[in-house]
């Protein structure tokens, strides 16, 4: 292990994080098995009070967890030093079997956590708490995941150790050789390109729909998830060559520096939490027949398709600002 | 109206201490009437008090608010409900040292997300009802009781509320105060408000200004 | 908008609340400054030295050629140089002149070495800011120095290096061939070792093997070995103080956890009262998250700006001693101020975090009380 810092922060900034989710999930498991809204009773007032701990606790971890994805990234990018080969974040993530599982789970998480809260803010808004034991199922199964980043996490630094020769990003994101991250980007530009701003327009199209008449939210939050896949593609696959002007640097993590003046940093803001708002309006969709909730579900998904569009909005506009504004050529 | 029906409200359940503070208690609160609850001390009389206001859910039985059932609401929608229907004065006045009379007013309406100086507007305006103008700046516990007693009732009123409600508000008033207090609630009620006081004060229960009296005594409604 | 009125209304409450409770919460912020201050000045520190040495290393030449004789680094022939030079790849190699001498009147060690183009003639020499302190010394004076036959030897100081980086530079002693040669006593064949540059970095690892395969009682020490050894050696450092220094934060977390679960009666009485006349869990909570922003914000900043003052105004006087020390000579050297967001957000984890979560159970109970309560008392 390389006793950096920033990865005992880490790990113990994750360590926490999973202790407040065990703990939101054993609370959340009471409620499910007691919760009665009709009875007056102590236990019942008991748990009711429960729940503002759980929405609290999650509502920090979701707050931790962007901090901790950017960190990671961060502390991945300053270790490279230490491995052959690695020049950036891409490269140490490589150095073992666990560096990418915890990156995507960061991510995974990040996402169940904004869908979880979203859905708690939608049952917060009913006074009978319609939603209460699906959101608190729902609690209980993103806890193994985070678990599972917890764990995994502190495996891939444990794991560490400097002068493992690893590939760097520039092998590992480049078109040749094999693997998943190889597949993809050996893919034409020409038509990802066409997609990524198709879906982009697309989904601002269903998205103003589903603003003006409440309607299509489940096609609004397919696009959304497929415009996420997408789009992070596209930033690998060719957005990135116009930020970093090389023709074969394709890394997804260096846009996060300094010499890019911090632009992953809007980038990825915009587009995670634009997935949440997005994918977050079909989840709500089943709930528009609950009574209680006829007249509070569209105006959240209204309120979320619109952020949707404006952060995906930013996403791709910068985007295309970038390769419109450059004296970098492709092909 | 407030109507209860077979209202029960039980503490410690299922221990040994467990204790009926409350037991099937079945009333209609009139509105814009005064009625007082009468009974000793530990008669329940408070714990029904904070049953109608909102403040406590009951074990078992029903409550509602006009035509609106509230029994079982959770704690989040109730203490809006009563936020804007019920303004509390507590029989020690119960006001935050070291803060201002006139902060002691608007705290209650800090939830409701009203532009500052609006609300300091409108809290300054019930000082001046209560010829309190003078004190507006001065710490609570620099003040004297007849004074602390008028800036608790001021800070009823701040949400403009339809019902008041008094836990024993004259229990630590000499008998001057405690006609001062009852003047004020006659101008409350005058306004239209409805009143509901829990007293075993004389002074208040056999005020001419009581519409009715609900007497009470070992957790139930005698009369 | 009435959520950010709402906001705006709780803050303000919250601070006044805050500032009626000086003395408590003026112990907190002390133990939360304090702690931030360690552990700001431990990071900033490390990762000023790293930034030193790597702008030292930044020059370095790609591969430094030695040569071992029975395991150990030994002096090289010149003629090991034209080897190196027909290498494809090899841009160029400067054979390279430098050892250690121990000054017995000062007690100290000295790095004395040939640089590419010494400006001035015989018997001058160039010394850093370290031997100049040591040696109380200045510029026009006389050094006297010890040969290798024992023979007093006088060189005049030229030039003191200036102080920036002076961690690297300042225990040098810069002097011409001739002397150098005179002085060790050293043979004209020979080398101390050789500086081979490489055009593209891509191609070290490749030449570094072609020089092992051609001259295999030769070790080629590549410039990334050497940046990867110093980051290693001070993120090393730096963790084992936190290490340490983690017995500390999880005082300040027990301590904070008490302080926000030991309420005092007026506190509840207060949350007590705010309760009853009409402010929900969720207002007390939000009242709560302000009060622990508050509380962070002031401390963290302070910790850090203390920290910032100590490291980079004071030389991180405090713990000098253990996180540099690689002579006898320490460089009292001023580092280059500079902010990095990646060192906030690390702290931010190291402290925010775990305070955050020691209060978040002590504030829930707190916000959870009965509005009847005080109705009940």
């Amino acid at each position: 292990m390389i006793l950096h810092p920033a990865i005992l922060a880490l790990v113990a900034g994750s360590a926490v994080t999973g202790f407040m989710i065990i703990v939101a999930s054993w609370f959340g498991l009471q409620i499910i098995r007691k919760w009665d809204l009709s009875s007056g009773s102590e236990q019942q007032l008991g748990l009711e009070k429960k729940t503002y701990l759980i929405s609290t606790v999650m509502a920090y971890a979701f707050g931790f967890q962007i901090i901790s994805l950017f960190l990671f990234i961060h502390t991945a990018d300053s270790l490279c030093s230490m491995f052959t080969g690695a020049m950036c974040a891409a490269g140490t993530l490589a150095v073992n079997s666990y560096g990418y599982p915890v990156f995507i789970l960061k991510i995974a998480n990040f996402l169940f956590a904004g869908l979880w809260l979203t859905l708690n803010f939608t049952d917060n808004r009913a006074e009978d708490y319609p939603l209460i034991r699906k959101k608190y199922f729902l609690l209980l199964l993103i806890m193994p995941f985070v678990l599972a980043e917890t764990v995994l996490q502190a495996v891939y630094f444990f794991s560490l150790h400097a002068d493992v020769i690893t590939s760097c990003c520039g092998s590992l994101f480049s078109s040749e050789g094999k693997g998943t991250v190889q597949t993809f980007l050996s893919l034409p530009v020409g038509p990802v390109r066409a997609l990524f701003f198709a879906l982009a327009a697309c989904v601002t199209a269903s998205g103003i729909y589903l603003y003006g008449t409440g309607k299509g939210a489940y096609l609004f939050s397919a696009l959304s998830l497929l415009s996420f896949f997408v789009s992070a593609l596209a930033l690998m696959l060719f957005i990135s060559l116009y930020i970093y002007e090389i023709p074969t640097h394709h890394c997804p993590f260096c846009i996060l520096k300094r010499e890019y003046h911090y632009i992953g940093y809007l980038m990825y803001a915009a587009l995670l939490c634009g997935a949440v708002a997005g994918i977050g309006t079909g989840m709500l969709q089943p709930f528009r027949t609950i009574g209680s909730l006829a007249c509070v579900v569209p105006s959240i998904q209204k309120r979320l398709a619109l952020a949707a569009v404006i952060l995906y909005l930013i996403f791709t506009l910068f985007s295309a600002y970038k390769m419109v504004f450059t004296t970098f050529v492709l092909e | 109206m407030i109507t209860l029906d077979n209202v029960r409200k039980v503490f410690n359940q299922g221990r040994p201490n467990e204790q009926v503070a409350v037991r099937d208690a079945s009333l209609a609160v009139e509105d814009g009437k005064v009625t007082v609850l009468k009974g000793p001390s530990g008669s329940g009389k408070t714990t029904l008090l904070s049953v109608i206001g909102c403040m406590a859910r009951p074990t078992a039985g029903r409550i509602w608010l006009g035509d609106r059932e509230i029994t079982s609401l959770p704690e989040r929608f109730l203490t809006g409900i009563r936020r804007q229907t019920f303004g509390f004065i507590f029989q020690q006045f119960n006001l935050i040292r070291g803060i201002s009379a006139i902060e002691n007013v608007m705290l209650p309406a800090y939830p409701n997300g009203e532009k500052y100086g609006l609300l300091r507007e409108r809290a300054g305006g019930l000082l001046e009802l209560f010829n309190l103008s003078a004190k507006s700046a001065a710490k609570v516990q620099f003040l004297s009781g007849g004074e602390a007693q008028r800036v608790a009732i001021a800070r009823a009123l701040i949400n403009n509320p339809p019902v008041i409600v008094a836990d024993e508000p004259t229990a630590h008033l000499d008998t001057k105060l405690s006609q001062e207090f009852m003047e004020i609630m006659d101008r409350l009620h005058r306004e239209g408000r409805t009143i509901i006081i829990a007293s075993h004060d004389p002074v208040v229960y056999a005020s001419p200004l009581v519409d009715r009296t609900v007497e009470m005594r070992d957790g139930e409604i005698i009369s | 908008m009435a959520w950010t009125d709402k906001q705006r209304n709780v803050i303000d409450f919250t601070l006044s609340s805050l500032l009626r409770r000086k003395g408590k919460n003026a112990a907190l912020v002390l133990v939360y400054t304090a702690v931030g201050f360690v552990l700001a000045s431990v990071m900033l520190f490390t990762h000023a030295l790293k930034r030193e040495a790597g702008i030292v290393l930044r020059d370095a030449p790609e591969i430094v050629l030695q040569r071992m004789v029975a395991g150990r680094h030994d002096l090289m022939p010149s003629s090991y140089a034209g080897v190196v030079e027909k290498i494809t790849g090899v841009s160029s190699v400067k054979p390279r002149l430098w050892g250690y001498y121990y000054d017995q009147l000062f007690r100290a060690n000295y790095t004395l070495l040939v640089p590419d183009e010494f400006r001035y003639g015989e018997g001058d020499i160039i010394i850093g800011a370290g031997v100049a302190r040591a040696g109380v010394t200045s510029e026009d004076n006389i050094m006297p120095f010890f040969g290798s036959d024992g023979k007093l030897v006088s060189f005049r100081v030229k030039e003191i290096l200036p102080a920036e980086s002076e961690l690297v530079s300042s225990d040098m002693v810069m002097m011409g061939e001739a002397d150098f040669r005179a002085f060790f006593n050293l043979p004209k064949d020979r080398v101390t070792d050789l500086a081979v540059s490489v055009a593209n970095p891509l191609e070290v690892l490749t030449i570094a093997t072609k020089i092992r395969q051609q001259l295999p009682d030769t070790r080629p020490v590549i410039r990334e070995e050497i940046v990867r050894t110093y980051d290693a050696i001070f993120d090393w450092r730096s963790g084992i103080m936190l290490v340490i220094l983690s017995g500390a934060l999880l005082a300040f977390v027990i301590f904070a956890w008490d302080k926000a679960s030991g309420l005092s009666a007026e506190e509840k009485r207060e949350i007590g009262i705010l309760k009853a006349t009409g402010w929900e869990t969720s207002d007390v909570l939000l009242m709560k998250f302000w009060e622990g922003m508050v509380i962070s914000f002031t401390s963290f900043t302070a910790g850090l700006i203390l920290a910032y003052v100590h490291v980079f105004f004071g030389s991180a006087s405090l713990f000098e001693p253990v996180m540099k020390g690689w002579a006898v000579l320490y460089p009292e050297f001023r580092i280059v101020p500079f902010i990095d967001f990646y060192q906030i957000a690390t702290l931010f984890f190291l402290t925010v975090v775990p305070y955050t979560t020691a209060t978040v159970i002590p504030s829930w109970r707190a916000a959870t009380v009965d509005p009847d309560a005080v109705m009940r008392t």
